[in-house]
């Protein structure tokens, strides 16, 4: 009897992949963008502007760390903005009024995104709130813990004690921000964490097959609550590095950032359905995102234009994404 | 067993010492005799397949060996030691483990961390990754799969090689016994012989595998031993060399002729549904089916002949790539829903809570469901009298145990959501009703109920095709048995035949027999 | 391979109340139905900051007359809820988040007709809904059609719509003469045949939201159109094996949250008497509160789950507690404590589904 023939296609060998295709991407479309920016404009490749650009970025990517293992595990944040909001208040009058030293601040900046972090994680596992729904909520809750804070004006007059990871001259090291070197180091950390921790790895876990995690003897609650508390802590940081050189903290602080957030790490490969995702895309997706943002500028274009830009950057590369994993379930 | 496989080399391991023995085992499910006095015995360094219909016991004996239930009465012993009954955790320790059909891996995670996930070996509190990449590559090499796998993300891989995966997962909790449930049913047959060779590996190695399966024919390329499970008794436990296919195939459904079957009159006419050549690769090639008004047709097979594939590409959700079927004589096209439904073509979906039901939904809507544009004025306006009256009757007639048509689906058992899902299928009078195991998981009486409504249905002048890998109900229903094998039409019986011919051609007998043979 | 076992048969309907009291009952229901229990706390907001109002606490009475101009909010919010309903309800994680865009686009659209090319109201509302609803077709076919996850996908276009918008008109609002004589489409107007005694309300409730909500009850509640809503939102597998056309059903409920957005639109502008670019993304945007709004309302995240009239009640609910809360606090405290309102509502309301699918009873 003729068997049902193996229509296998000639395949190629799997393997074994440090960087996913869709970062390669990713550096390719930067690289070309930054020549292009380069050639095409006297101010692009400055160290001004670069140093701008990655400062500028620094916030949605540390965001965004934390926003990855969320994501992850086929949840989602959309309350990080107004916890930074939360942060920056209570900090930014903390060194104002409290004379709070940099380890103080910093200290209480973690402390409070932590914990704001833990609220959304505990309603998300233990409340079984959809996590759109939790967060949509905890937005709303720490807009207002925010606003009631800055007691109805902005805070004026705050003290440079986070200069150091500010965007000025004092905050940078050889040229970059050190907002950025922070960035970068903490997402290698995530990063390794992520690829080689048992831990880190039963977020991909969970958010391919929550029941079989289960089954499998990953604790599940405790890893969700634990990805949404990360993002705590990097909502703390990243208010740091927005009161940077002091000043002035408006109380629209933190509005709208979870979208940029978002939107860099879905452009960076990281399927919002879960399972499947990295931050060193995240970080690209970031810089993307910030990419297209400072290009608009210089090149003298409606700033508008740079939702239009964000939006298709989205669509392509999540399109690109289910492509190739339609392919990829065909084989 | 008579077959020509020169790599089948079955062993007697009469020599070989017992590791696992069950002694009078008996379980009991509410009314349902499961296990009446099970007396089993595994020895070491032998495949020892376990065969037998539906509902014959496998999957209960399996369960109590590998600790998910506890045995009523009865003993389980490993090496002389008896085993604590129902623990899963206890079964592992002892080296029991069970690989399931479908691959439970995460498809994201590389292979390596596939097999410790959840108990990863750590060393003072950290993950001790290369102890576990030591162990892993030792594993790929036990099953036969390439070293160079180890870091490689199992979506990537084909499934034959998920499967082993699967494999080295259990032999990681130091499996000393092995459970293969269905392992080839979702394989193709060269990626079976790749299974085979893992198999083999093993058993040389000293580990004792359970090899259920319904492919007969595989036994004799991969077993030892067989033990055959009927109505919940052993009526055979020998060495795999002493049996042919036919003879297993007796063993398993008794002497007994077709069961039952009714007394219906020929159908005749001109076939209303005439089928050639249907392909869809890799799933089914080639297949011919005629059906004549008032006449039952089964297409039985094993799970993964596509047999339920067949039916799937007339009702337009998975079309064919080629092919002719023909209407009352007309040529159609098949490519949706849409179009079979515009034949007169309805069809009951084989798994009533993914395919079937609208679980929070009303009884009323769940019914009308199939049929909004009928049942509505204008085709916008939903006329809920009628549609009451409609589920009423339904629940009247083919006496759906429920309160009413307002009744949420999913408060009713198994029988009577099926019968729900069935009454849909039912309102516009289809010319032509496919069946895809209508009664899978569903008591004995709401069973019947569906049998007697299949044949109400082809009395009323429908043709009727039913995919059932069931045999007594095939027996029961069928005027015409056309058995699929390995994607194809392999052999046609007609109604009367012998359950163990038929069970034969399905599972592999080397000669097929009936009225036409295969190719 | 299955061990056929009799399952028993479990009965529907609530326990048999042998020795519960009614006071019970009434709780059970109340918790289990949401409509019921958005009603409780409608009777109980409206009547706690009435009685504030009586004994001087408020600012300003909290009377009918307040009730009935606090209307005006209600009515985008209460078509925006519609709108998230209708995409929610479809199923496979339908979601819109693009709802503000398309109002501030098709606002503008709106705004350039009348106030810049001299359209008549009548017809630039008919192309206002068309270009609605062609904006909601983008959405639809990357949902329906190319499969995109609706967050993303309406992610994009809440990016990309909103960023035309700003670009159209070069950023700056519309309030030619013609559109601020539109705003005496939406002032207030005494009721006819009830005059003096009943309050007047915003002519918009009357012209917009009530015949919009009518229309939007009647097709999910009695048209075959919303049976396949709900069934492809509860399963849409089982949906394609009852021949129901999934990809076309979902795709319609992405046009008719464009379409629920560009009315949105054209009362704003009219409300307002300018068209703003930005008029969909004040504060946190009006995805917000709508998504917000419907959850509340009993609408299942997961889809095939949600009621007209619960929408409707906690709409109603959201816009008259906030305005209570308007006068019960000083300044802009007010908008504060109307956004710890929402979140705790949101919360609480999801809190309580979750409790009440754990219980089997779904979510009303």
């Amino acid at each position: 009897m003729t068997a049902v023939t193996d229509v296998a296609p000639p395949r190629r060998r799997p393997v074994a992949r440090a960087v996913e295709g869709q970062e390669l991407a990713l550096v390719a479309v930067l690289a070309v963008l930054w020549v292009a920016l380069s050639l095409g404009t006297e101010t692009f490749l400055t160290s001004s502007n670069l140093s701008d650009l990655l400062y500028s970025v620094a916030p949605v990517a540390l965001v965004g760390i934390g926003m990855t293992a969320v994501i992850v595990t086929g949840g989602i944040d959309v309350s990080v903005g107004s916890g930074v909001a939360v942060v920056m208040v209570v900090v930014s009058k903390l060194i104002r009024d409290g004379g709070a030293s940099l380890p103080e601040a910093l200290l209480v900046a973690l402390l409070i995104g932590l914990a704001l972090g833990v609220v959304n994680g505990v309603l998300i596992a233990f409340g079984g709130i959809h996590p759109i729904i939790a967060t949509f909520g905890t937005l709303n809750l720490y807009r207002f813990l925010a606003l009631r804070l800055f007691e109805n004006k902005q805070v004026t007059g705050v003290p440079d004690t986070f200069a150091g990871v500010g965007g000025g001259g004092a905050g940078e090291t050889i040229g970059v921000p050190n907002a950025w070197w922070m960035t970068i180091v903490l997402a290698g950390l995530m990063w390794a964490y992520m690829r080689y921790w048992a831990t880190g790895r039963h977020w991909y876990a969970l958010g391919n097959d929550p029941a079989a995690a289960r089954l499998a003897g990953i604790q599940v609650r405790r890893r969700l609550v634990a990805a949404y508390a990360l993002t705590g802590l990097f909502v703390g940081l990243a208010g740091c590095v927005l009161i940077g050189s002091g000043g002035l903290v408006q109380q629209n602080a933190g509005t709208g950032l979870e979208l940029q957030v978002i939107a860099a790490v879905v452009i960076g490969g990281t399927s919002i359905l879960g399972g499947r995702g990295t931050v060193l895309g995240t970080l690209l997706g970031a810089l993307l995102v910030g990419t297209v943002t400072s290009a608009i500028t210089l090149l003298g274009w409606r700033s508008e234009l740079t939702e239009l830009f964000i939006g298709l950057f989205i669509l392509v590369a999540v399109g690109v994404d289910l492509v190739r994993e339609r392919r990829r379930r065909a084989r | 067993m008579t077959t020509t496989h020169p790599e089948g080399t079955a062993r007697s391991s009469s020599g070989q010492p017992a590791i696992l023995r069950l002694t009078a085992v008996e379980k009991r499910y509410g009314g349902v005799h499961a296990l009446r006095g099970v007396d089993f015995e595994l020895r070491t360094g032998e495949v020892h397949g376990v065969v037998g219909e539906n509902g014959a016991g496998k999957s209960t004996l399996i369960k109590i060996i590998a600790g998910a239930e506890a045995a009523d009465h009865g003993s389980i012993e490993i090496d002389g030691q008896p085993l604590a009954a129902g623990s899963t955790t206890s079964a592992l320790g002892a080296g029991i483990a069970t690989v399931y059909q479908e691959p439970q891996l995460f498809g994201e995670l590389t292979v390596a961390e596939n097999v410790f996930i959840g108990r990863e070996l750590r060393r003072s509190g950290v993950v001790d990754r290369r102890a576990q990449r030591d162990r892993v590559l030792e594993l790929l090499h036990r099953v036969g799969l390439d070293q160079g796998l180890v870091d490689v993300r199992v979506a990537d891989l084909p499934v034959a090689e998920q499967q082993l995966v699967s494999i080295a997962k259990a032999l990681s909790h130091d499996a000393r016994i092995l459970i293969l449930d269905e392992p080839s049913a979702i394989l193709t047959d060269r990626e079976i012989e790749t299974m085979f060779a893992a198999v083999r590996s093993l058993r040389d190695s000293g580990v004792a595998v359970i090899y259920i399966s319904h492919r007969l024919d595989e036994l004799a390329q991969i077993t030892d031993r067989v033990t055959v499970l009927r109505d919940g008794s052993v009526v055979a436990s020998r060495d795999t060399a002493t049996l042919s296919v036919r003879e297993v195939a007796e063993l398993m459904v008794g002497h007994a002729l077709g069961s039952g079957t009714a007394d219906r009159s020929a159908p005749e006419g001109e076939p209303v549904l005439q089928v050639e050549r249907l392909t869809r690769q890799p799933k089914f090639y080639d297949v011919d089916l005629s059906i004549r008004p008032g006449e039952i047709v089964a297409l039985y097979g094993l799970i993964g002949s596509g047999a339920g594939d067949v039916v799937r590409a007339l009702f337009g959700i998975d079309p064919a790539d080629s092919g002719v079927v023909r209407i009352a004589g007309k040529e159609v096209s098949l490519r949706s829903p849409a179009d079979a439904v515009g034949h007169g073509i309805s069809m009951l979906p084989a798994n009533r809570k993914v395919q079937g039901v609208f679980g929070t939904k009303s009884i009323a809507f769940n019914i009308s469901s199939g049929h909004l544009k009928m049942l509505s004025r204008w085709g916008i306006w939903v006329d809920r009298g009628r549609e009451r009256d409609i589920a009423g009757d339904f629940i009247k007639q083919i006496r759906i145990k429920a309160p009413g048509p307002a009744t949420r689906v999913d408060n009713l058992s198994g029988g009577n959501q099926q019968k729900v899902v069935l009454a849909r299928q039912l309102v516009e009078r289809p010319h032509i009703m496919l069946l895809e195991e209508p009664t899978q998981g569903v008591d004995v009486g709401a069973k019947d109920e569906i049998h007697r409504i299949i044949f109400e249905l082809a009395d009323a002048g429908a043709a009727v095709l039913v995919v059932s890998a069931d045999l007594p109900e095939v027996q029961q229903l069928a005027d015409r048995v056309l058995v699929v094998r390995g994607g194809t039409v392999t052999s046609e019986f007609h109604r009367g035949a012998r359950a163990a011919e038929l069970l034969a051609a399905a599972a592999g007998d080397a000669e097929p027999t009936g009225e036409r043979s295969g190719r | 391979m299955t061990v056929q076992t009799n399952s028993p048969e479990r009965a529907t309907g609530p326990d048999k109340p042998d020795r519960l009291s009614t006071w019970r009952r009434a709780l059970d229901l109340v918790l289990s139905e949401r409509v019921a229990l958005l009603s409780v706390l409608l009777v109980v907001v409206v009547g706690y900051f009435y009685l504030l109002g009586r004994q001087g606490y408020l600012v300003a009475p909290y009377d009918t007359d307040y009730l009935a101009s606090a209307l005006e909010t209600l009515v985008p919010l209460c078509l925006l809820a519609l709108a998230e309903l209708l995409v929610i309800v479809s199923g496979r994680g339908g979601i819109d988040l693009s709802v503000g865009s398309i109002v501030s686009l098709s606002g503008m659209a709106f705004g350039a007709m009348v106030g810049l090319w001299g359209w008549a109201v009548l017809p630039a509302l008919l192309v206002t809904v068309v270009v609605g609803a062609a904006l909601g077709a983008v959405n639809g076919l990357l949902v329906a059609y190319l499969g995109f996850p609706a967050l993303i996908a309406t992610l994009a276009t809440y990016y990309a719509f909103g960023s035309v918008a700003l670009l159209s008109h070069d950023n700056a609002p519309i309030s030619t003469g013609p559109i601020q004589d539109a705003h005496s489409l939406t002032q207030a107007v005494s009721v006819p045949l009830l005059g003096d005694g009943f309050p007047d309300l915003p002519l918009q409730v009357a012209t917009f939201l009530l015949p919009v909500a009518v229309v939007v009850y009647l097709v999910v509640n009695r048209t075959s159109y919303g049976r396949r809503l709900y069934a492809i939102g509860t399963n849409d597998i089982a949906a394609r094996f009852a021949n129901i056309e999934v990809r076309r059903s979902r795709f319609s409920a992405y046009v008719a949250s464009g379409v629920l957005s560009a009315v949105v639109a054209v009362v704003t502008v009219a409300q307002f008497a300018s068209a703003r670019p930005d008029a969909g993304s004040v504060g946190s945007g009006m995805a917000l509160p709508a998504i917000t709004i419907a959850v509340l309302g009993g609408v299942a995240i997961s889809g095939g789950i949600g009621r007209v009239a619960g929408v409707i009640i906690a709409a109603l609910l959201v816009v008259w507690l906030n305005a209570g809360i308007l006068l019960a606090f000083e300044g802009s405290d007010g908008s504060q404590f109307q956004l710890f309102a929402l979140g705790a509502l949101l919360v609480l309301s999801a809190l309580l589904n979750a409790y009440s699918v754990r219980r089997g009873r779904g979510t009303g």
